[in-house]
């Protein structure tokens, strides 16, 4: 699959080209190379991308004083001023007690090529981060509101001085505030790869050089990869290539809301879509993974007061019961007997006793796994129905934590993701088996050499 | 008497028996053709029918829901037998077709040729009808599911009406193809559809103003949802 892997990270040129515009291909030519990248995606954030860029320059003036750095703001086409208070915003040294013996601070402002979306924004950034050679990368939202100069010691630190290839970041919460994350990427990356990465679709992260490089090298650019999926396929595919990860404490997440138009059913289609097709890809590595095991974490840990999230739990029920009635036929096709026969028992429950429980819901991700991969329907639509499912176990996970912490809440979150991993033979069942298998019965084995292998049934 | 005899009965015997004679090559090459025909028939039925089976075309067509709606429509025959049946049938018909030419019997010639150029036509009006059929599910179930999703309650008529509608279109162009009461097809699709869709109009004009209001003020006005108060971050 590459040329990254545990034994020694070789770094090759990158073959597949990105298409960068020639003011861009002239900058790089000036700057020659640099230690470390930090990218902004952005789409008319004028609001917020200033204080995101003076929190860079200043995190990196005090942090990396000697070590040549730029700022790449990857840019979808902003009609307000995102651009030019990118270039235009500076920061004063004698307040934040820096020195002023800096080395100067690149900035490219480029528009991105491809889809519309944060993944094709990153993969510009990746090209660049390529073409200059950088050694340490990071990426911060241009939406964020909490960003504090130490995030971005905290995401390269590790890069340059620790040995990591992959930083995740750590943020607290309001026991609401990321409900795919909670009750699907994280469990579910958990217990596919091992590793307890808290936030895979955080939104912030450091990168090494080589790493941004093998993301380059993957052709999954025209996929949801493009769109919101990018996040979840970094931490995946970083784990995957056999890259070194590591958390970050980076306090409390504050930004403005991400894109109020992009609805639910789009996003959670984009994330589960490049979940699922990053386990196609891998599968011959999580079929071997058993138990997952806890992932280094930097940073000094604080409490913080996080903001309450409102919930309307009527709504998602509602919608929940809908699916029940409407979209039966099309869940009879990828869900196993079982599963849907527990989901009927909830029809008609009353809104405060319908209940998704763990297992029920850990066996409804793992038949959508199974039914992704075994192409029982398009796939996009079998994405798409899952979003009234979803709705159901979050109303399920409101109702079970209304009176509890963030603290005491992220302990059913760990309980789920014991039963993620519980359940993982069910899993490789599903996935590799056919309907017609007895349980206990040897289901597969398979071409032990590449992800690209197919299955075959023993006689 | 022998000579009256001789003429009365031998000759024409004669000429009937040259007649036979004429013909007797012919009729021999059209039982050898027909014969011909029907092995080859078989063979190739049999063939594509193995083909199919081999390269497992009834377990995609299980998968594409083929199987369920042949079953819902009485046909028990799997798909791969069906499709060798039918290569079967269409090589019978050609031979037979080709054995009465070598008769060399005008209206028999004629009766073969419009038969053969009838046969683009109905592989056509097939096409269309299949496509139509799969086109009408695959859009119908996202249609159903987008409905969901925005949690419209009528999603399931919703999805039924975009089934029928591509079902109508494709029913009509098929019997356009096969020259079936050509005009009474075209005109009625026309006054159907046009009435589905000014109905519709009408519908959503006077029973969902409110709505329609509600829309474009979201949309253009960039108002939000009235039921705001859901303020849940997903990622």
């Amino acid at each position: 699959m590459g040329s990254y892997n545990r034994n020694g990270i070789a770094r090759t040129m990158s073959t597949a080209r990105t298409p960068l515009t020639p003011e861009t291909d002239a900058q790089i030519l000036t700057i020659g190379s640099t230690d470390i990248l930090v990218g902004i995606p952005s789409y008319n954030n004028a609001a917020t991308v200033g204080h995101v860029v003076q929190a860079v320059s200043a995190g990196l003036a005090k942090y990396f004083p000697d070590r040549r750095a730029v700022l790449v703001n990857s840019d979808g086409g902003s009609s307000d001023k995102t651009r030019d208070i990118v270039a235009h915003t500076i920061i004063d040294p004698n307040q934040l007690f820096i020195s002023d013996q800096q080395s100067v601070l690149h900035r490219i402002i480029t528009p991105y090529h491809g889809i519309p979306g944060k993944g094709s924004a990153f993969r510009t950034i990746f090209e660049i981060a390529n073409r200059l050679n950088a050694k340490a990368c990071a990426v911060v939202d241009a939406d964020l509101r909490s960003i504090a100069p130490e995030w971005i010691e905290l995401l390269l630190r590790p890069l340059l001085d620790e040995g990591y290839d992959y930083v995740a970041p750590y943020y607290l919460r309001h026991k609401y505030d990321g409900t795919i994350t909670n009750s699907l990427a994280y469990p579910l990356t958990r217990a596919l790869y091992g590793q307890r990465i808290r936030q895979p679709i955080g939104g912030e992260f450091g990168f090494s050089g080589s790493l941004a490089t093998h993301y380059l090298d993957q052709h999954v650019w025209e996929s949801e990869v493009a769109r919101f999926g990018i996040d979840i396929w970094m931490t995946t595919e970083a784990i995957a290539s056999g890259a070194r990860v590591c958390q970050s404490f980076l306090g409390a997440k504050i930004h403005n809301p991400k894109d109020p138009a992009a609805d639910l059913s789009a996003m959670l289609t984009q994330v589960v879509g490049a979940l699922f097709a990053a386990m196609e890809r891998h599968d011959t590595l999580w079929f071997r993974q058993e138990s997952s095991q806890p992932v280094p974490l930097f940073g000094f840990r604080y409490e913080v007061g996080v903001e309450p999230v409102h919930v309307n739990l009527e709504r998602m029920v509602a919608n929940f019961q809908q699916g029940l009635t409407d979209l039966e036929a099309v869940w009879q096709k990828m869900l196993a007997e079982d599963t849907l026969a527990q989901l009927r028992r909830l029809k008609n429950a009353p809104s405060n006793d319908c209940r998704i429980s763990d297992e029920l819901w850990v066996k409804v991700v793992y038949d959508a796994a199974a039914a992704y991969h075994k192409r029982v329907m398009s796939r996009d639509h079998l994405l798409k129905a899952l979003t009234p499912l979803y709705l159901g176990r979050t109303a399920s996970f409101v109702l079970t934590t209304q009176g509890l912490t963030s603290a005491e809440a992220e302990l059913r979150i760990e309980a789920l993701c014991q039963t993620f991993e519980r359940l993982k033979p069910y899993l490789i069942k599903r996935w590799a088996g056919s309907e017609s298998h007895e349980p206990g019965e040897p289901l597969a084995h398979r071409t032990a050499t590449d992800a690209g292998g197919t299955y075959e049934r023993i006689p | 008497m022998s000579e009256f005899l001789s003429q009365a009965i031998i000759g024409p015997l004669q000429i009937l028996g040259q007649h036979v004679l004429s013909v007797l090559p012919n009729l021999l090459a059209m039982g050898m053709i027909l014969l011909g025909g029907f092995a080859v028939a078989w063979l190739t039925g049999t063939f594509v029918e193995r083909l199919l089976r081999v390269i497992g075309v009834d377990h995609l067509s299980d998968r594409l829901g083929i199987n369920a709606a042949l079953l819902r429509g009485g046909i028990k025959t799997d798909p791969s037998r069906l499709i060798g049946r039918t290569f079967y049938w269409t090589v019978v018909l050609l031979a037979t077709v080709a054995a009465l030419g070598v008769l060399n019997l005008a209206p028999i010639n004629q009766f073969a040729q419009s038969l053969l150029a009838y046969v683009p036509h109905f592989v056509t009006a097939a096409v269309i009808v299949l496509a139509g059929y799969f086109l009408s599910n695959f859009i119908s179930q996202a249609v159903l599911i987008a409905a969901v999703n925005a949690g419209l309650p009528p999603a399931r008529l919703i999805a039924a009406t975009a089934r029928w509608g591509i079902l109508l279109l494709a029913g009509a162009m098929a019997l356009e193809q096969l020259g079936i009461a050509q005009n009474i097809v075209v005109v009625g699709f026309g006054i159907t559809w046009g009435g589905v869709v000014l109905a519709t109009a009408i519908a959503f004009g006077l029973g969902g103003k409110d709505l329609a209001k509600e829309f474009l003020e979201r949309r253009i006005a960039g108002r939000s949802r009235s039921d705001i108060t859901d303020d849940l971050r997903h990622l």
